[in-house]
């Protein structure tokens, strides 16, 4: 039979011809399978499992939102080069094409010992393998007043793709010329280490044609870019020059949504009209609830060879909530290469065969300086036995010489590719 | 239908394969099948002749390009033959 001819095939008939063996084909085909959150590395789990298991694995993915929203590419929105629509996909073709059932509702708590998770519909759902992939929570207590600060709308975060994306860019559409829009970015590890970067570039595309005397400032806690640092200063002198105040070492404390009043750690209190307050992340509330994060409380410490929680047998946990191994970014990329690796692995344990004792995850993450230009930084992370973690491939890996119009036209395919790989 | 294309798996060493071949499909495509029209070069034509000489070539710094030749150096010879066999078009 060739490979055309195959396709054919419904998707039920795919698992009789399975050459699994006896018992461990059984387990495998009567493992419940629950994947909670329907992100990067969640969606991608979920048809990977199905993938790697010639269709046979029962999965359920758990997902809030009716559709999937990309981050990546999410800053085109804020910058109003882009709209909602051109990074909205669909979770259809996971149960159409891969038999996955989605469930459109959140996971409210995971019971470890009776292996359930509870659904804000009020159901309860029983797995043998669960696969938490819930993204960050942002700590909003980090910093004074900005839980008030954002319930009042006065501060936006804009760090999980969705309606405050959209009422942020309404924000600074709305501002005066000659007004500032301020970005915190909050001490690495944060999701997507170039994105307040990135961020800083399409709010200043956008005030360079439409309120030239406005300004982008940047307070950044960290000591310096943490991601294409000179890329993005080379950026910022040629491309925009005198509308980004980049301050380095700022640690934003305090917000005052009245004044819209911004308090600096050791500097004086900074005003802007615009605040995009990016606090301290952790893993995913339910990651952190289930007592899963067992790095500083914050992040969640996996075995990298089949990303299973060191706290809790069974749960495997994906994507930005992890503790992450040397020079491993919080990317969605890196979230569904995550997924494919401890796919493979649950496949093989639930066949009873050796997970595999040499994945590889690689990383390409591109960055939009203007509504045309990107940046790129790829890795190659390869498994080191020896010390139990991924580490980067010297040699490997790099960042573009310069912002590049075609690597900008890459950046789309990358985007419409990775969406089919994780959704379709 | 790109999803339904992966070969099927009936052996550990099967199932490895096909988890090295997935790190190429973030930007490639499942099992190699990238999005037509989406601007990434795709890679369902060549033959895993065609693929390995593109692939090694991209590692040895004789081929220039944005992504793959950063990528390629941080793949072991072994494992880009594997990944060429893989996804090549069979004759």
């Amino acid at each position: 039979m060739n490979r055309r001819h195959f396709l054919g095939q419904s998707v039920a008939g795919l698992g009789l011809l399975a050459g699994f063996s006896g018992q461990a084909r059984a387990n495998l085909q009567k493992a419940e399978i629950l994947v909670i959150g329907g992100g990067y590395g969640g969606a991608t789990a979920a048809k990977y499992l199905r993938l790697f298991s010639n269709n046979t694995a029962r999965v359920t993915l758990i997902e809030p939102n009716a559709a999937f929203l990309s981050c990546p590419l999410s800053n085109l929105v804020v910058g109003g080069s882009r709209t909602m629509a051109d990074i909205t996909s669909s979770y259809d073709n996971l149960s159409k094409r891969h038999g996955v059932k989605v469930i459109q509702d959140s996971v409210v708590s995971i019971d470890p010992d009776k292996k359930t998770a509870k659904l804000a519909s009020g159901k309860i759902l029983s797995y043998d393998k669960a696969v938490v992939s819930p993204g960050v929570s942002l700590i909003m207590s980090s910093i004074e007043g900005l839980a008030q600060a954002n319930k009042e709308g006065v501060t936006l975060q804009a760090w999980k793709a969705g309606s405050e994306t959209v009422t942020l860019h309404k924000q600074l559409a709305a501002m005066r010329d000659g007004g500032v829009f301020a970005i915190s970015i909050p001490e690495a590890p944060y999701r997507c280490p170039p994105g307040p970067y990135e961020r800083a570039c399409q709010v200043a595309n956008y005030l360079k044609q439409h309120k030239p005397k406005s300004k982008v400032l940047i307070l950044d806690a960290n000591q310096d870019v943490t991601s294409k640092g000179a890329l993005f200063k080379k950026v910022w002198a040629e491309q925009y020059p005198g509308l980004i105040d980049y301050r380095p070492r700022n640690n934003v404390i305090a917000v005052d949504a009245k004044t819209k009043t911004l308090k600096v750690e050791v500097e004086d209190d900074v005003k802007a009209d615009v605040l995009n307050i990016l606090p301290a992340m952790s893993a995913g509330a339910i990651a952190v609830n289930t007592g899963l994060a067992n790095s500083n409380g914050r992040w969640v410490n996996v075995n990298y060879l089949n990303f299973e929680s060191t706290a809790q047998k069974d749960i495997h946990v994906l994507g930005d909530s992890i503790q992450v191994a040397p020079a491993m970014p919080k990317s969605g990329h890196m979230a569904n290469q995550h997924a494919k690796v401890a796919a493979a692995a649950i496949v093989a344990e639930l066949s009873g065969w050796e997970v595999n004792p040499a994945p590889v995850l690689t990383n390409t993450c591109y960055s939009f300086v203007n509504e045309r230009q990107t940046i790129h930084v790829a890795s190659v992370h390869q498994y080191t036995p020896e010390k139990k973690t991924f580490e980067p491939v010297h040699g490997a890996g790099g960042l573009s010489p310069a912002p590049s119009t075609l690597e900008g036209i890459y950046a789309w395919g990358w985007a419409h590719n990775i969406w089919a790989d994780s959704l379709a | 239908m790109s999803g339904l294309s992966i070969a099927q798996i009936s052996n550990p060493s099967q199932l490895y394969k096909s988890g090295l071949v997935a790190t190429c499909a973030n930007c490639h495509g499942t099992n190699g099948n990238g999005v037509v029209g989406a601007s990434i070069p795709l890679i369902n034509t060549f033959t895993s002749e065609q693929m390995l000489t593109q692939l090694q070539a991209y590692k040895n710094g004789s081929r220039e390009g944005t992504i793959m030749p950063q990528l390629a150096k941080g793949y072991t010879d072994e494992q880009l033959e594997t990944i060429a066999l893989q996804l090549g078009k069979k004759r």
